[in-house]
């Protein structure tokens, strides 16, 4: 774009593909009835021929065994999937056998308790697990690992210790890299329509990114944004409107409203650079995740742009070969609410380490009952991991084993902090744009 | 629950076949069969042939069972290519391919090219 002054500054341009967001689609899917043991035996085949060729070099002299295999005293190996027995997890039971009240029974906080006991089952039975070196607080049911340790007398098998996957494999960043610096914007919890969103903070970062601004530096940053990428939570409808009788007309129009001044707002972005839009928990998109790509038909203005982009949640693609793999962040809030860690990204980094983005799906985390496939388990390791709708900005490099190297980021909800990310596709680095309003 | 049924009632509800008038219900079948078909995929038991069968929602006198469905429903048994229930058999046949099982391919053979039930065993009755 031009702009009255000696240097103009143009977009830089990069290369976006997305071809790992097919396995999130469900558009051929019949639903016939199936339950969800179709999508736990996917798992545990994959992660378990996984961890069979990670065991001899863990422990070479083992011998890997099923559950049912398992012999008093014998010391071995063994791979399944594990399941949390939390004593205050809700449980729909409770609905008829409590009193019913209007508050509902659940609340969302965190449903840990001292008695929390893990369980390891593969497709021939489960163990009761013991010992100190699996701590439940840290795991969650639905992840796979492998255990070394013997059963006891009294049945349980106390663990010595533990395999877990680590980080997939990554492709090389490309050497002959940038010279430029480029960046992309991440955002989420942009929440038009609710109480403490502001629309005059959302066009300042459109302004931002558009390049209307009259700070030459500023404009040579925005020009320096490729590609922007809102993760989830961009609208929240007026809910007491839905009570459940019929709308009136008027109602529906404004129901409607904060849908419109998305639109609007994303028009101005798409005219610019290409965007992505994911869904989140409080967007017009189904509940179980993944969440599929909100319909174009809800932005009349932005949708025939090219560079307009509706996309599922989670989302995988490529920036100029750099890959990225982010949520809207409902696989790490209810992480949140079955383990603890002392920060956000200690759940993020665990989802990496156990390659699977929602190991609570579906115990926990609504998921469609795939039969073939599991679409959570990250085969290839992303270099860009970010989790939207965090309470605040965190970021971390993480190294892998095998030479890999993820940025992991959480985005915070931009309605409260006004703070979007940018990253650096040069050399993954990243900072904060933060945007603030002083009425 | 008392239902009031007479002679006439009861003749539409079994099918009777001229062929099979011994009078109940026959597991059998005049050619001798006393050695199950080996495959790879029989690893599992043979409860799979109850006394009575009713499957989608008819009394089969006959069961409408031969040597094809029982190697079917030895492969919908077999623990190692996971669930059978939710899926057609066809399915779980592909994604035990895909999964680097090496399913036996007689069973897609008799799935794709013959005429043979495409649910599993336990389909409409679970």
């Amino acid at each position: 774009m031009e702009i009255d002054s000696e240097k103009t500054h143009e977009r830089k341009q990069s290369d976006y593909t997305s071809l790992q967001d097919e396995r999130f689609e469900i558009q051929k899917d019949m639903y016939r009835g199936q339950q969800y043991s179709q999508i736990y035996f996917v798992r545990l085949h994959l992660m378990r021929t996984l961890l069979y060729s990670l065991a001899p070099s863990w422990k070479p002299h083992l011998p890997v065994c099923k559950v049912l295999g398992l012999e008093e005293g014998k010391e071995c190996i063994i791979v399944g999937t594990l399941f949390k027995h939390m004593k205050l997890k809700p449980c729909v039971l409770d609905e008829y056998s409590k009193e019913r009240s209007v508050t509902p029974l659940v609340k969302p906080h965190n449903f840990m308790h001292p008695d929390d006991s893990l369980i390891l089952e593969d497709e021939s039975g489960r163990v009761k697990l013991g010992g100190s070196a699996l701590s439940p607080p840290v795991y969650v049911t639905g992840v796979v690992v492998a255990l070394h340790g013997k059963e006891t007398s009294a049945g349980e098998f106390v663990v010595e210790d533990v395999l877990e996957a680590g980080l997939p494999p990554q492709l090389e960043r490309p050497l002959d890299h940038l010279k430029e610096d480029k960046y992309v914007l991440l955002v989420s919890g942009l929440s038009i329509g609710s109480n403490s969103s502001n629309p005059l903070l959302f066009q300042l970062l459109v302004d931002h990114i558009t390049g209307h601004v009259s700070d030459d530096e500023e404009l040579g940053l925005a020009a320096q944004i490729v590609h922007v990428v809102i993760a989830g939570n961009s609208v929240e409808f007026p809910r007491k409107l839905l009570t459940g009788q019929n709308m009136a007309s008027k109602d529906q129009s404004t129901l409607y409203e904060p849908i419109k001044e998305l639109d609007i707002m994303l028009n101005q972005i798409a005219a610019g650079v290409s965007v992505d839009i994911m869904p989140g928990l409080n967007d017009p998109a189904n509940f179980a995740l993944p969440q599929q790509p909100l319909n174009r038909c809800l932005f009349p203005g932005s949708a025939p742009y090219n560079t307009f982009r509706s996309c599922t949640n989670p989302h995988s693609f490529d920036v100029d070969n750099i890959r990225f793999l982010g949520t809207s962040g409902q696989n790490i809030d209810d992480l949140d609410k079955y383990s603890e860690a002392e920060s956000k990204l200690d759940f993020v980094e665990r989802t990496l380490r156990w390659r699977h983005l929602a190991p609570t799906a579906p115990n926990t985390l609504g998921c469609y009952p795939f039969t073939d496939r599991d679409p959570f388990l990250i085969e290839t390791c992303p270099h860009v991991y970010f989790v939207g709708n965090q309470d605040k900005y965190d970021s971390r490099l993480v190294k892998g084993s095998e030479g890999q190297l993820v940025r992991l980021i959480c985005i915070p909800k931009f309605c409260e902090t006004g703070v979007a990310v940018a990253v650096n596709l040069r050399n993954l680095e990243c900072h904060t744009r933060s945007f603030n309003i002083q009425l | 629950m008392a239902t009031t049924s007479n002679a006439k009632n009861m003749k539409g509800f079994y099918k009777q076949t001229k062929s099979n008038i011994t009078g109940g219900i026959s597991k059998s079948k005049p050619s001798s069969r006393k050695v199950s078909p080996k495959h790879a995929a029989t690893q599992g038991s043979d409860a799979t042939q109850p006394a009575a069968l009713i499957s989608h929602g008819s009394v089969d006198v006959n069961d409408g069972y031969d040597e094809k469905e029982e190697m079917l429903r030895q492969f919908d048994m077999n623990m190692a290519y996971g669930p059978c229930v939710g899926m057609t058999r066809v399915d779980r046949w592909e994604r035990a391919l895909r999964l680097g099982m090496n399913p036996p391919t007689e069973i897609e053979r008799l799935l794709k090219t013959e005429k043979v039930q495409q649910d599993c065993l336990w389909q409409g009755r679970v």
